[in-house]
């Protein structure tokens, strides 16, 4: 029961982190129909940023607002740069071209830095727990839930209670009214990209402190994760892609605890498998928000 | 020798060849001329336009974006080392390979075909899960899973050590490496087979109905097509003709491990694919050659031998993938369908063979119809979109002998009605029958093949097929599907609907009258007994819509199908309808002759706005 109880926190730290990442996307999805495959590389740009700062003798204090203002600035400037250009454009052809995005700046990344990854020390206490009752609780993982919490509290607020989030919500609900409507959609689309960049932002500081390293693959697993996470949870659906970060990470802890030893290496391997199979019987996600297409 | 053959295959067939002869003749000289180095490259970029045409045949008809195809690569690259590799070696290697696979010793040539096999077994499995995914152009869910297969198949290629030796040293043919394959032979003959198999795939009436479902799947689905098949077919071929490159690119090395088959070379093989243009099997070649060539060039100039300190920031090693990566995106963001779109040589030679002038239009008559006047019949039927009501219990009748148009206030539920006549809606009550046959719950597609077939209010057309394309696709797409009557001739329909000139114009080019006058070509070529018409007017001046009339008139008189017209024109509808049903708020509240309607007081008092409107 305690060692449940125990996972159940594991699975929401790690479900935490993956809703943030999941939420970009949905937002992104919204208001223009683009699943972003190259979300993984603002936290790449991160996890370089924040190896930067630290040679740069800069303490996790000032780190963490630091990465999560990057990866704000780099979602508007991949926009700006990229998918500017492919709005309205077929799926095939937005599709494409985040993966274009992603394997460039990978490669980029090999290019300038190394192929190798770099690693910095993480915050000490992230290993610390915490023990109430016989049931020891990471601090770690109790801080994630509350700071993502305070997160989607804080997005709440902006898409319930702003100009800007009524808009985004209209145009994700349909884009082509809420054009006609007249909400600007060059404004909406970028500040769509800056908060689903500063979401990735957050999720990204989390993410670093636990892995502590650069790559520049150090996206990839993240970006799986929230893209997963996103199609749980239908896509177009911001509650969705929150309620689908939560799921994918209880699932992936319980079934860690429950793997056989010599399977554990194939985890990711086993997730991946059967979120595939999710989408053979169900396509538009567990959560349905599936909305019929216009003829 | 009739010209749809030379079209589908004589022409075809030599284009064809002229690539394959180009591109080999190409290869034997860079080698002759080139230094040691060369040749390897050459074989290598052989071996790639293997897998790149494999690839071509899914993507290319289907649209459906896959990561997997490498995936299937691994499989059978992992099955010919192991059967391939001499049982000496493995007892080396993996001498606790499961299955007794250790002591099995096939020749290369089984080795491969045994690898191709087993990679179509599994892909045959995948390709059930896509369909029952609902695959089609840009489909997230497909994406998702052939990523999945490429992540999973790496995964187990990394930790099943007994079979596969892991990731850190894989498995190889000889202790010392080097080259296995000798000579170029089985490559060229494997380039020249995947070449034809892919070009000839994209005539065929699988490759046709594919791409039309490519273009518009709904629109496909309304037509009688149901992608999964054609789907399949494609995936299967296409995963064949991956495995064989596969296994020639292992056969080649000596040598294979995890990462021989996994992000890097997915990413170089679709970024020739979409260079060249992914519609085109001339276009995959072409992106073969260029990111060949350039991929070389980039790895020269960042080579050591090239000294430029001014450009030292840019020549260091790393830029392939750079090059690679910002191919892939500059050409999704300024040429997405590539340099080559969806051309082949052979199109040159097909326009230039195309019917002269002087040919003899053939009579305007209309096909034989052995069945009697049928009669379509919805009833009662129920709507519910969330909250909103927007069928309260509609019904309809009409007869294969005349016009029924439905008209009504904007929201009124007309275009509804025609969607879930065609099941593109589930109604929650209500019943549909075409003569004797109830079509409740009958998916779009077997809608159309019982003989309703529909045009849509903003245009489905195929975009990227011609004008003749888009007519022959619905025909071949009923064909075999219908009994007791033969189909239109589609000549006769290029005619009829007005559209000779523009015969070999693509869809999506067309100005917008006659983009409506293909639409309802293309819908009569499906030899339906009702066509539903949405809005076949909407966008034209007077004229073109009294001119529509005849056409409708004369065109369904060809197919000698009844009509239902969905249209905001007044004019137009009482000029072409024998009979008007008006709808309001989900309901009929009339119906009768276009005279009876326009008088009725409850009629004109929902439509017109009062009985004080005469005027429309």
């Amino acid at each position: 029961m305690t060692e449940l109880l125990q996972q159940v926190v594991d699975g929401f730290g790690r479900g935490g982190i993956y809703a943030l990442i999941a939420l970009g996307i949905a937002v992104i999805f919204g208001v223009m129909h683009l699943v972003n495959f190259a979300h993984g590389e603002l936290i790449t740009v991160s996890a370089y940023a924040a190896y930067g700062l630290f040679v740069a003798g800069w303490d996790w204090w000032l780190i963490a607002p630091a990465i999560v203002l990057i990866a704000g600035l780099t979602s508007v400037a991949i926009e700006f740069v990229a998918f500017r250009w492919v709005r309205g454009a077929p799926d095939f052809t937005m599709l494409m071209t985040s993966f274009g995005v992603h394997f460039l700046v990978q490669a980029a990344f090999v290019m300038y830095v190394s192929a190798n990854f770099r690693q910095f020390p993480r915050p000490g206490w992230i290993f610390q727990t915490w023990k109430v009752g016989g049931v020891s609780l990471e601090v770690f993982d109790l801080l994630v839930i509350l700071f993502t919490l305070l997160t989607l509290g804080a997005t709440y607020w902006v898409l319930q209670r702003t100009m800007f989030g009524m808009s985004l919500r209209a145009a994700a609900e349909d884009f082509d009214a809420a054009r006609l409507m007249g909400i600007r959609s060059d404004r909406i689309i970028r500040g769509a990209f800056a908060l689903s960049g500063l979401l990735a932002g957050v999720a990204a500081v989390f993410w670093l402190m636990r892995s502590g390293q650069a790559g520049p693959t150090a996206g990839l697993s993240p970006m799986l994760k929230g893209v997963l996470a996103a199609l749980i949870g239908g896509l177009g659906s911001l509650t969705g892609a929150v309620m689908g970060g939560v799921i994918l990470g209880l699932a992936e802890v319980l079934l860690i605890s429950r793997l056989p030893e010599g399977l554990v290496g194939l985890t990711d391997g086993i997730v991946f498998l059967l979120i595939a199979l999710l989408f053979v019987f169900r396509p538009q996600g567990l959560i349905t928000v599936r909305r019929a297409e216009r003829v | 020798m009739p010209r749809r053959m030379v079209d589908r295959l004589v022409l075809p067939l030599a284009g064809s060849l002229t690539t394959y002869l180009l591109l080999v003749g190409g290869g034997i000289i860079y080698t002759a001329v080139g230094n040691s180095a060369s040749e390897g490259l050459v074989t290598q970029m052989l071996i790639n336009a293997i897998v790149v045409l494999g690839i071509q045949i899914y993507i290319g008809n289907t649209g459906v974006l896959s990561f997997g195809h490498i995936g299937f690569g691994a499989i059978a690259g992992y099955a010919f080392a192991v059967c391939a590799i001499a049982p000496e070696r493995k007892a080396v290697q993996i001498p606790d390979a499961p299955f007794g696979l250790a002591e099995v010793a096939l020749t290369p040539f089984q080795s491969s075909l045994t690898a191709a096999l087993i990679a179509v077994v599994v892909a045959f499995v995948i390709g059930l899960g896509l369909a029952r995914s609902g695959a089609r152009s840009g489909a997230v869910a497909a994406t998702v899973i052939t990523l999945a297969l490429l992540f999973v198949v790496h995964e187990v290629a990394r930790n099943w050590i007994d079979l596969t030796r892991g990731g850190k040293t894989g498995l190889s043919f000889s202790p010392l490496g080097g080259v296995t394959l000798q000579g170029r032979g089985w490559i060229y003959l494997a380039l020249l087979l995947a070449l034809l198999v892919a070009r000839l795939f994209k005539e065929t009436r699988y490759g046709r109905l594919a791409q039309a479902a490519r273009e518009d799947d709904l629109a496909a689905r309304s037509m009688g097509i149901h992608p999964a098949l054609q789907q399949m077919i494609a995936l299967l071929l296409s995963v064949f003709v991956v495995s064989i490159g596969a296994t020639l690119r292992v056969f080649e090395l000596g040598s294979i491990n995890p990462r021989l088959f996994f992000f890097k070379y997915t990413l170089l093989t679709l970024t020739m694919l979409i260079v060249g243009g992914r519609n085109s099997v001339t276009g995959s070649l072409v992106g073969v050659v260029i990111i060949s060539t350039g991929s070389e060039l980039t790895r020269y100039l960042a080579g050591p031998s090239v000294d430029l300190p001014f450009l030292d920031w840019v020549l260091r090693s790393g830029l392939t993938d750079v090059f690679l990566g910002a191919s892939m995106l500059g050409f999704m963001i300024f040429r997405p369908n590539g340099i080559l779109g969806d051309w082949e040589p052979d199109h040159w030679l097909t326009r230039r063979a195309a019917r002269k002038p002087g040919d003899q239009p053939p009579a305007l008559r209309p096909v034989e119809d052995s069945r009697p006047e049928g009669f379509l019949h919805a009833t009662g039927i129920v709507v519910d979109f969330g909250g909103f009501r927007a069928l309260d219990g509609a019904s309809l009748t009409a007869s294969s002998n005349e016009v029924v148009g439905l008209i009504g206030p904007n929201g009124a539920g007309k275009t509804t009605l025609l969607n879930a006549i065609t099941s593109l809606v589930t109604s929650s009550a209500g019943s549909i029958r075409l003569d004797e046959h109830v079509l409740d719950g009958l998916p779009s597609h077997l809608i159309a093949r019982a003989g309703i077939v529909r045009t849509f209010q903003n245009l489905r057309l195929f975009p990227a097929l011609s004008v003749e394309e888009n007519i022959e696709v619905a025909r071949l797409a009923t064909a075999g599907h219908i009994a007791g009557r033969s189909l239109p001739d589609v000549e006769l329909l290029v005619r009829a609907s007005g559209l000779a000139e523009l015969r070999h114009r693509r869809a999506g080019e067309l100005d917008y009258g006659n983009a409506r006058r293909l639409e309802l070509a293309r819908a009569a070529a499906a030899g339906p007994r009702f066509l539903l018409l949405d809005e076949p007017t909407s966008g034209m001046g007077d004229l073109e819509s009294e001119q529509m009339i005849h056409r409708i008139r004369e065109i369904a008189g060809l197919v000698q199908a009844g009509v239902v017209v969905v249209d905001h024109d007044l004019n137009f509808i009482t000029g072409i309808c024998d009979r008007v049903y008006v709808l309001d708020q989900g309901k009929v509240i009339a119906v009768g002759t276009p005279d009876e309607v326009s008088q009725d007081p409850v009629v004109q008092a929902a439509y017109l706005g009062g009985p004080i409107g005469s005027s429309t």
